[in-house]
């Protein structure tokens, strides 16, 4: 008789089951904490928009001092957040090279493989500028969070190609995710292109962040409540600057698309997730 | 004031210049996505370009239903008047 499948020997498996094999590192406590971090999370979004933001919103009518306030109260709170959920040991995280982000100028461009990547990147640069999903500009908890902090929506190309560009000459930081969405489990990273259009049109330096998650968690598609059997390590690596200029030599479009076909091959020689030792 | 025939030659000369394109392949009827493989992102670099060529200010609302080279040689000629 056949044993059942959770019970087969862990050497005729692959690497990546034998390590979720087992229910360990705290697991049911995990689940109930990781549903906690989504109230925690919500709760935060409305007490920050609702009740913080509009200090921040109304104490001066310079509107750069103002959103300069708005994204320190956000990246306070999101640091906040980052050290709760290790707090609650939900997760664990470590950030290298941390000191080479936050120049003027500075297009970070990182890899999306989970829902919480941008809690971790905008937690630690209290200004920096980011590129976010239209939606989260609707959406009830992070909608007036984000109204007065001046991030940048990704409504149109036009609009956000435009404001990201005078954002980044004007000496501000920004972040991009140029997957525009969450990386597919255990497939390679696809960059759009908008990320090196704009990396031209006014960056003054590329900086990659490579993004781990081990074991994969907070994919898309994956309901909160399917957390891993070990408790997820966070690993977010800032790479060596891409210099722009060379770039610059060709037209726009081709240029643009050399440094995407260039950064693309970045993320994907850090290779699917799951080849990663744990 | 310039005619459509000077439209679409500096037009023709964008579009080559920026993508890197053979000239017979920018006919009037050409269109830009299927034809010419040009996309959304391009799109806003070849307005900020002609912007410039045209010294005028313009907005992408004014060329989003432009389809083809024709098209874009009309929108042009229009917003010159």
């Amino acid at each position: 008789m056949a044993a059942p499948a959770h019970r087969m020997p862990a050497a005729g498996r692959p690497a990546r089951d034998r390590q979720h094999a087992r229910r360990a590192d705290g697991y049911w406590w995990r689940l109930p904490a990781t549903g906690l971090c989504f109230v925690v999370f919500g709760l935060g979004g409305l007490v920050l928009g609702m009740l913080i933001l509009p200090f921040a919103r109304f104490s001066t009518f310079d509107v750069s001092r103002r959103q300069r306030r708005a994204r320190a109260c956000v990246s306070a709170a999101l640091a906040f957040f980052a050290g709760f959920m290790r707090g609650i040991g939900v997760l664990r995280y470590s950030f290298e090279g941390r000191e080479r982000l936050g120049r003027p100028g500075q297009l970070i461009v990182a890899n999306h493989p989970t829902l919480i990547d941008v809690i971790f990147l905008l937690g630690l640069l209290p200004q920096a500028n980011c590129v976010v999903k239209a939606a989260l500009f609707a959406h009830p908890v992070t909608r007036s969070a984000l109204r007065s902090t001046g991030y940048i929506t990704n409504n149109t190309a036009d609009e956000m190609i435009h404001a990201a560009e005078d954002a980044l000459r004007s000496g501000e930081c920004l972040i991009m995710f140029p997957e525009g969405t969450r990386t597919t489990p255990d497939t390679a990273p696809r960059l759009h292109r908008g990320a090196a259009n704009i990396a031209l049109r006014g960056a003054s330096v590329i900086t990659p962040v490579f993004i781990r998650c081990i074991p994969p968690t907070l994919s898309k598609r994956e309901p909160w409540y399917r957390i891993p059997f070990r408790r997820p390590m966070f690993i977010l690596e800032v790479g060596a600057d891409v210099d722009p200029a060379p770039y610059r030599a060709a037209p726009l479009p081709i240029g643009s698309r050399k440094l995407n076909d260039d950064l693309t091959s970045l993320f994907r020689d850090m290779g699917p997730m799951r080849n990663l030792p744990s | 004031m310039k005619t459509q025939e000077e439209i679409f030659g500096l037009v023709r000369d964008a579009i080559v210049e920026l993508f890197e394109l053979e000239p017979a392949q920018v006919t009037p009827q050409a269109r830009f996505n299927e034809d010419l493989e040009i996309d959304s992102i391009d799109a806003v670099d070849l307005v900020d370009h002609l912007g410039r060529v045209f010294q005028r200010k313009v907005s992408p609302r004014e060329f989003r239903n432009v389809r083809n080279v024709q098209d874009l040689v009309q929108t042009i000629d229009r917003l010159q008047q």
